[in-house]
């Protein structure tokens, strides 16, 4: 059957909007990432790699944002995962209750940002906040924190919030994934003697693996992006213990408007994002396997 | 089933609509009878708190001049801060607008985007020193509307029963922090979370570093923030957090909750600014306030008694079209009856000359602006946001338990780094 070329132009607007709105930006702020431009003024210089140059030597702020990251990237990654796969386990079966759960679980996603910023600042507020009076009334006053104004735990504290807005979306991802496995494959492992843990292990986890797969490097990018939540709650304090790469972005960019410098960090931020995401699809890619 | 499903999926809807909005900008149009005739200009501004009062400014100014309209585009300040100046590029938005002092202003001023106002006839309408801080290179480019005085409110009544007077050095200072404390009151209530250490910092400095060209120097690298006037301020920090003057877990605290503070009656002042004396007393109307700088030297040390920010500063974008009529918007807004009337609705003084103010805090408070010794706030003569940002997170580090001299040092090195 011949195929008419007409039928490139299906493909058309797809492509004309990803190059709008993602090939032109980027290359954009490729090319800026090589000038001093400030964004407002109509004039620039090239300054070849001094911008990069900064970042890697020079720019102790955007080294300790790295950081800031990556612990932030790991704990949202390995709990959000944890807690959404468990929930996902417990609300598996399509009765009344566990659809009325999935939709609880699934509704702080909806909320917007700013709304969640604002409930969880009040629940962490030390003298008036939620969270240290329950710990006091249940006799665990010792654990109360300045949970946001300490800057050894205030990123455990924003990752905490991230894990409760999103990992909702990520439980309906592995339930579609859990839904997905055949029947089948349970009655054997049960005629086979195998225990909860060991059907978990070689017939859940392995069939999930596509799920998890995007489940882990959707979770990567979001925490790597977390800019709302930080940016509301915390705005980078205490002492830059909670500024990451985006939120550092945004001062470069718009309170010190280095438009020139906060391009090469977004590029070499993108690198970052880039890397980490391909070794998890490679690591996570060799744990699949098809019966 | 189905229509229980259906009923709580439309309950989650409804639901999910009224909690996902998202505060944006608010956009005004007075709905000038006239408008087809009128010319439109674009007024922006990011203070939602007065949109009411101007909305009525505007009607009145329609009135007057039935060939302008005005649409008042109002932005969340942080989205103001951030987009503000892209909107006035290319002359479409904004042809009246406003800039905040420091940062903003040396950015849109580099940009070309003010328009000169030197030798326009209401400029005469403004006190002439409050708007200094709008000139550039000989040139009138903003014009500072309102006052705020950045230095601790203080509950006077609760002064007055204590039989406490107001401090007029840092010994007397803690003298004084120390009785409130013997009182079962905590001296200040620092919202350390939020605008706090940018707030406070003005005061606790000001007679450290009496030099107002200090962060001048800093920034072109003839001062060091390891020299005693900063390294001093660090350790006065210190002292604040370490005797408890200052609340436990300060950092972790908003600034809604320092208010709480201060209305309740469980401290004593408030560490922000003027600004925040209306919204003190709708929370606590019985409060009897006024404003206090602490003295961080000796009284015969002393140069200044306060600190000052003229901003709001209107300007006219030189890329309008409509630069006449924005002009008459900004004449306008200066008459003494019409800046009185925004002066008493808001709660701000103002930089207009011959302003009455009714309300009984702004009348007992305006004492500050003609007999007492106050300076520019030093912050906003910090024109690198970056350095700016390292000042402060010294402040947070004492407060998070640095050494005040190892947080001074780590301040430093990020001020070389971003020194242009």
């Amino acid at each position: 059957m011949k195929i008419s070329k007409s039928i490139y132009l299906f493909f058309l607007p797809g492509v004309l909007l990803y190059a709008i709105f993602f090939v032109y930006p980027t290359i954009s702020a490729l090319f800026y990432s090589f000038t001093d431009w400030d964004g407002l003024s109509q004039s620039f210089q090239f300054v070849g790699i001094d911008n990069y140059e900064r970042a890697f030597t020079g720019d102790t702020i955007f080294r300790k944002t790295i950081g800031n990251n990556l612990k932030f990237m790991l704990v949202v990654v390995v709990f959000q995962t944890l807690v959404a796969l468990a929930f996902a386990l417990v609300v598996l079966k399509n009765t009344r209750t566990t659809i009325f759960l999935r939709a609880l679980y699934f509704f702080p996603t909806i909320l917007s940002s700013v709304s969640v910023a604002f409930i969880w600042s009040f629940i962490y507020d030390p003298s008036l906040g939620i969270l240290n009076q329950v710990l006091e009334l249940v006799g665990l006053g010792f654990l109360a924190q300045n949970w946001l104004g300490n800057a050894d735990i205030a990123i455990y504290s924003l990752a905490v919030t991230q894990i409760w807005f999103h990992a909702g979306q990520m439980l309906i991802i592995f339930v579609a994934g859990l839904q997905a496995i055949p029947d089948e494959l349970y009655e054997v492992a049960k005629i086979e003697g195998a225990n909860k843990w060991q059907t978990f292990r070689t017939v859940t986890w392995p069939l999930l693996a596509p799920s998890a797969t995007i489940v882990i490097a959707y979770t990567t990018i979001q925490s790597f992006k977390a800019f709302d939540l930080v940016f509301a709650m915390t705005g980078g304090g205490p002492n830059n213990s909670t500024e990451i790469v985006a939120t550092y972005i945004f001062d470069i960019a718009f309170r010190n408007y280095q438009f020139g410098y906060a391009s090469a960090i977004s590029v070499i931020f993108m690198i970052i994002i880039a890397i980490i995401t391909f070794l998890q699809f490679k690591a996570l890619r060799s744990d699949r396997i098809s019966y | 089933m189905m229509k229980t499903h259906s009923i709580l999926s439309t309950g989650v809807l409804a639901l999910s609509l009224l909690l996902a909005g998202c505060a944006g900008e608010s956009t005004s149009d007075s709905g000038n009878e006239n408008a087809e005739d009128s010319t439109q200009i674009s007024f922006i501004h990011w203070r939602g708190e007065d949109k009411a009062v101007l909305d009525d400014i505007i009607a009145q100014f329609e009135d007057e001049n039935p060939n302008i309209s005005v649409e008042m585009t109002i932005y969340p300040s942080e989205q103001y801060q951030a987009t503000g100046q892209r909107l006035l590029q290319d002359g479409s938005t904004g042809d009246v607008f406003t800039s905040f002092p420091g940062a903003q202003f040396e950015a849109i001023a580099s940009a070309g985007l003010f328009e000169d106002l030197s030798g326009e006839d209401f400029v005469s309408h403004f006190d002439e020193e409050l708007i200094s801080v709008g000139q550039k290179d000989d040139a009138q480019l903003a014009l500072p509307y309102q006052l705020v005085f950045n230095m601790p409110v203080y509950n006077k009544g609760m002064f007055e029963e204590l039989g406490l007077e107001v401090p007029k050095s840092w010994t007397e200072f803690q003298e004084m922090a120390d009785t409130l404390l013997e009182n079962g009151i905590t001296p200040i209530a620092f919202p350390g979370a939020d605008i706090g250490p940018n707030q406070f910092m003005n005061s606790m400095m000001m007679n450290n570093a009496p030099d107002e060209d200090i962060f001048e120097k800093l920034q072109n690298g003839e001062e060091s923030l390891t020299n005693e006037w900063w390294v001093k301020t660090l350790e006065d920090f210190q002292l604040l957090e370490q005797n408890g003057y200052i609340q436990d877990d300060a950092l972790g605290t908003s600034q809604d909750s320092a208010m709480a503070m201060v209305a309740n009656e469980e401290a004593a002042m408030l560490a922000t600014g003027s600004y925040h004396m209306s919204a003190l007393l709708d929370l606590n109307p019985d409060l009897q306030l006024d404003l206090m700088a602490p003295i961080t030297v000796e009284e015969s040390e002393a140069v200044y008694e306060g600190i000052n920010t003229a901003t709001f500063m209107l300007a006219v974008n030189s890329q309008s079209e409509k630069k006449e009529q924005a002009k008459e918007f900004i004449a306008f807004l200066s008459q003494p009856e019409i800046a009185s009337q925004y002066a008493n609705e808001t709660g701000q003084h103002l930089t207009v000359n011959d302003v009455e103010y009714e309300s009984e805090v702004l009348q007992n408070t305006a004492y500050w602006i003609d007999e007492k010794t106050t300076r520019f706030q030093p912050r906003f003569l910090i024109t690198n946001a970056q350095i700016e940002a390292a000042v402060l997170s010294s402040i947070e580090n004492v407060l998070g338990g640095a050494d005040p001299m190892t947080a001074a040092e780590e301040a430093q090195q990020l001020v070389d780094e971003n020194r242009e």
